[in-house]
């Protein structure tokens, strides 16, 4: 099975958002249920990067590479990196993988590799 | 709507502080006592961010009303992240302003040390969107970090640049009893020198260690009066003039332009119109420099230089000391300390010192408007207040 991370359709202006929300940002209409999921597509562009070295505690690794991603279709995330050399304005690919891991729960969330 | 003017301030050092956060916080609201010659006040606002979750202590306002005896004026806490100072003397504003309270205390107070490290970037980190930055391991200094690197990307901003900032406010901090750090850097120490990488450690790539504040304790007051009252008690007549705040999305990456700071914008812009004043009339400005590309971008998203050129004023020491416009006299989050609720409340002290004239080495002469920018979460919420000395 293909895991996605998915994003928000507005049902009324078409805009998609990521996070969720209660209400589209766009077009500023009130139903709550008025949002459509699409998968988010996995291919974008690295628009800045960081390698942190002061970690939060449920991370026991030593650093973590963090980026902000705009994907194909315009949509930005935040994801985990997985990149040799990261430079602005690389192409990027993501895979849905495990980010943290609590106590009791994985989260999963992109991961972005070279494309 | 009625002048409100700042008639008492208080203020502990900020550093390690081994008392609990009421006491820290009773401690700057006993000082302003002081300070103004009040023995009573008709409303407490107590402004705070992690004491439920650090200290063990919900219902902060409660502890310190009662701890300095001011019972039964009402009291309550405020908490707006790391902007709570600012937003806790906008609500102090708004009572007094609206005439149902006459002198209002406004405490801003944290204790952040009591913690661990990991603990407490875990605790500052929980500002972040839980889904969509959280989860990832993204702390406030990686944000800031990204945030950095696209800076440098478009306005050429550099990492001696930073350095500039820190060992500027390092330098303002010195002349400050009540700063946290009193310690001398340089550039050559923390960037020039074979043992920089080492005295001066990446936190976040392409921030460094002294481009992050302290974790500190610390508590500051300042007391709001109507006009009558202020008259009454004879201090310096340094009035709260402006107060805007504006928010912006929770999640960084969803900005349009994740370059800017557009909710420090608006509510400096919104604070200036209520003052009636422009930019260009500051005298003296506290930034909320968290980390050292902040106070860079907030001077300039102030309308203190235009966009992309605040690095450039820093460099021809425009913002020194003695400067055309000196920013963060107190040494700013940077070297003073940020003791995350107290804060907003701890700039604003240092602004009415100055327009009082009693910031001693530190004094910028004559000055007689001053701002202060309090930026909560990373630029989601933001606060700016612009204080004008009358007489």
């Amino acid at each position: 099975m293909e895991r996605n991370i998915y994003g928000y359709k507005c049902r009324h202006c078409g805009h998609i958002h990521y996070p969720y929300r209660m209400r589209c940002r766009k077009c500023g209409k009130t139903e709550y249920t008025d949002f459509e999921l699409v998968p988010l597509p996995k291919r974008g562009k690295l628009l800045t990067h960081t390698k942190l070295y002061n970690l939060p505690s449920d991370f026991m690794l030593a650093t973590l590479q963090l980026g902000m991603v705009e994907l194909e279709n315009g949509v930005r995330v935040l994801g985990q990196l997985q990149v040799p050399k990261p430079a602005a304005g690389m192409a990027v690919e993501a895979k849905i993988e495990v980010v943290r891991t609590t106590d009791y729960d994985s989260f999963y969330g992109m991961v972005f590799y070279p494309a | 709507m009625r002048k409100v003017y700042a008639v008492g301030l208080g203020i502990t050092s900020f550093t390690r502080l081994e008392y609990p956060v009421s006491e820290i916080a009773a401690y700057a609201g006993m000082m302003a006592m002081r300070d103004a010659g009040l023995s009573a006040v008709d409303h407490v606002f107590v402004a705070n961010m992690g004491a439920s979750r650090l200290n063990h202590q919900s219902g902060l306002a409660s502890a310190v009303v009662d701890s300095l005896s001011l019972t039964p004026a009402g009291a309550e806490t405020i908490e707006n992240g790391p902007a709570s100072g600012a937003s806790a003397l906008k609500a102090g504003f708004m009572a007094v302003t609206s005439g149902v309270h006459d002198v209002v205390m406004v405490i801003g107070a944290e204790r952040m040390r009591e913690a661990n490290n990991l603990e407490t970037t875990d605790f500052v980190a929980t500002l972040t969107h839980p889904i969509a930055e959280h989860v990832y391991g993204v702390t406030l200094p990686s944000l800031a970090a990204m945030f950095t690197r696209l800076y440098m990307q478009k306005y050429g901003v550099t990492e001696r640049h930073l350095a500039m900032v820190a060992v500027k406010n390092h330098d303002n901090a010195l002349l400050n009893f009540f700063a946290h750090l009193h310690e001398k850097i340089t550039l050559e120490g923390i960037l020039d020198s074979p043992e920089a990488s080492t005295n001066n450690p990446y936190v976040s790539e392409p921030l460094r260690f002294f481009d992050c504040c302290p974790v500190s304790d610390g508590g500051a007051c300042v007391i709001l009066a109507s006009a009558e009252a202020a008259r009454k008690l004879g201090k310096p007549m340094v009035r709260l003039a402006g107060v805007g705040q504006a928010t912006d999305t929770h999640a960084v990456h969803e900005r349009e332009d994740p370059t800017e700071l557009t909710a420090v914008r608006l509510a400096a812009q919104k604070s200036f119109q209520m003052a009636g004043v422009q930019p260009s009339d500051v005298h003296v400005a506290e930034l909320h420099d968290a980390f050292t590309i902040l106070e860079i971008v907030e001077s300039e998203e102030a309308g203190f230089f235009p966009k992309g050129q605040g690095h450039l004023a820093l460099e021809r020491g425009e913002t020194r000391l003695g400067g055309r416009l000196p920013i963060n006299t107190s040494g700013g989050l940077k070297a003073k300390g940020h003791p995350v609720g107290a804060t907003g409340v701890g700039q604003a002290h240092e602004i009415v010192l100055q327009l009082r004239g009693e910031a001693e080495k530190r004094q910028v002469p004559g000055a007689k408007v001053g701002f202060t920018c309090n930026f909560g979460g990373f630029g989601n919420n933001v606060v700016c207040l612009t204080f004008i000395r009358e007489d």
